[in-house]
């Protein structure tokens, strides 16, 4: 993305030939991979040959400028359907853009179309029975997961069919299809990018980001999407930071905490092995790693049931009673869940992330990043209920969720970048957890772990 | 509809008329599914009810 918006400044390439060849790739293998809902076809084109006259002419250009780029299916866009993964929304015409949709196309982005995702970002798989499940581009014969909710967002980027998309990430939404999909994404601090016009899944837990090749993409793609926005009044007035200009290559003297206990222990082999290399890596360059555990996390899946559940109960209860037989069945019955959670519980489920959230906070007293897998296993045959890791067996969906949920629940900025490949050649995700607003030095430890090594670089069978 | 920690397990017929009282009309089908998810968030959040917490809220309400 960073080097393609660099050709297209530079009149090494048309924003016209570029979004075509996009448009006829996905003609040629979104019948397989189920990327998009709504391909944005006609738009797109004219967009490019805006974007290619404004090149011409000697136009100011945006960071973006040319660039094409998918969002996910909950992002309204002004005119173009936008379903949130569900037939409840089929046919509904949003009519007016959110923020992030409008940021994106201020800086030059061209919008492609609308992704696949999980019905309603409720669910880690990405599954969607609605407009099919979306297909894993790093195993072209069996059909895997390719991690959710932004199921869509991680296939297209993965199958090169576009150059970077926005996820939004409740539970990990962002960071388990980065993971599984062999791709770098970052779940900003909740606050620093707006939810304005973004269908809700869990109003104080959901985190708005960008899901690319690379650190360095992601950088250029989060700068015009962060700050306050007067339509989302959670997001920070904090300025924004030059995230290009933090990616300096440079670990020396960073402090890193590698999680152990609930995290790294839990972790299958593969995912262990490869997390554990890369905290040497990183500590070869000159940072300091020290193992920490986090001793309240272990609360997160009730805290975080406690108050996700009524949160998505209280969005989707006028439908939950009047057009119950048009969702999913498995979402509808986990919306369902949310009736039964009271008052006082949804309560002491916000109080006790207060804690969660002093504990992490705690810890960076003394350090500047933790390193954690992003998922204990890689991508799972869809349908599969159950996956081994060790020498016990799990269920997937809370295996999914539960390294990146925490921070969910606690707001700290989070990223997931590719740290190697099991056996199978199914991606592995190293998890990279911030202070509040410092992204800049989440994307720089991302940035600096990408110069030494060559995962990101690699391209999926049904990507190449 | 507060569950207190000994309270006995839910039946279908309970679950039904807790989900009257939310205005929800569930067939014997979908209350029989339900009831094994709701027995467990019933016992997560039990694990959580009498924690010690001093702290407010996370969420607040900002007037400005």
């Amino acid at each position: 993305m960073t080097e393609l918006a660099r050709m297209i400044a530079g009149k090494k390439v048309s924003p016209v030939e570029v979004v075509q060849a996009h448009l006829d790739r996905i003609a040629a293998i979104d019948g397989k991979v189920k990327a998009y809902i709504t391909v944005m076809g006609e738009s797109a084109l004219a967009a490019a040959r805006a974007a290619e006259a404004a090149v011409q002419s000697g136009a100011t250009l945006g960071p973006l400028h040319g660039v094409p780029v998918g969002l996910k299916d909950l992002y309204c866009t002004k005119g173009v359907k936008t379903t949130g993964g569900s037939k409840l929304l089929g046919d509904w015409i949003p009519g007016e853009d959110a923020t992030v949709t409008a940021r994106l196309a201020g800086a030059g982005a061209i919008c492609l179309g609308k992704l696949n995702m999980h019905e309603f970002a409720y669910g880690p798989e990405g599954l969607n029975p609605h407009y099919g499940t979306p297909w894993n581009p790093w195993d072209v014969t069996t059909h895997r997961i390719c991690g959710g909710s932004s199921s869509g967002s991680g296939a297209s980027v993965a199958a090169g069919i576009c150059a970077g998309a926005l996820g939004s990430d409740t539970g990990g939404s962002i960071r388990i299809p980065s993971s599984l999909c062999g791709l770098s994404g970052i779940k900003p601090t909740y606050g620093r990018v707006s939810r304005a016009g973004v269908l809700p899944l869990a109003w104080s837990m959901d985190h708005v980001g960008p899901m690319c090749r690379s650190a360095a993409d992601c950088a250029l793609m989060l700068a015009p999407l962060a700050g306050y926005d007067p339509r989302d009044p959670t997001t920070s007035v904090l300025p924004v930071p030059d995230y290009a200009a933090a990616l300096t290559g440079q670990v020396k003297g960073l402090r890193i905490g590698l999680l152990r206990s609930f995290f790294l222990e839990s972790a299958g082999a593969p995912q262990r092995a490869a997390v554990e290399a890369a905290a040497k890596l990183l500590e070869g360059q000159g940072a300091s790693v020290e193992s920490v555990d986090l001793k309240k996390v272990d609360l997160g899946p009730a805290v975080s049931h406690a108050v996700l559940a009524p949160e998505a109960y209280a969005y989707h209860e006028e439908w939950l009673k009047t057009r119950a037989p048009e969702y999913g069945p498995d979402v509808r019955e986990r919306l369902r869940l949310g009736a039964f959670v009271t008052g006082a519980e949804y309560l002491k489920g916000q109080r006790l992330r207060a804690l969660l959230r002093d504990e992490v906070d705690q810890v960076f007293a003394k350090l500047d990043v933790l390193l954690a897998p992003t998922t204990p296993v890689e991508a799972t045959a869809v349908g599969q209920s159950e996956v081994r890791i060790g020498d016990g067996t799990f269920p997937v969906r809370p295996s999914l969720i539960r390294y990146t949920r925490p921070f969910n629940l606690t707001g700290h900025p989070a990223a997931s970048v590719p740290c190697g490949f099991t056996t199978d050649g199914l991606p592995i995700g190293l998890q990279i957890v911030g202070r509040p607003f410092d992204e800049a030095t989440v994307l720089r430890v991302a940035d600096a772990y990408q110069r030494l090594t060559d995962w990101h670089t690699r391209r999926a069978p049904l990507g190449s | 509809m507060r569950y207190s920690p000994g309270m006995e397990k839910l039946t279908v017929d309970a679950l039904r008329t807790l989900a009257k009282a939310q205005g929800l009309e569930l067939t014997d089908a979908e209350l029989t599914a339900l009831l094994p998810l709701v027995e467990g968030g019933r016992q997560s959040l039990a694990a959580i009810r009498d924690l010690p917490v001093e702290c407010e809220p996370a969420s607040q309400f900002r007037i400005l």
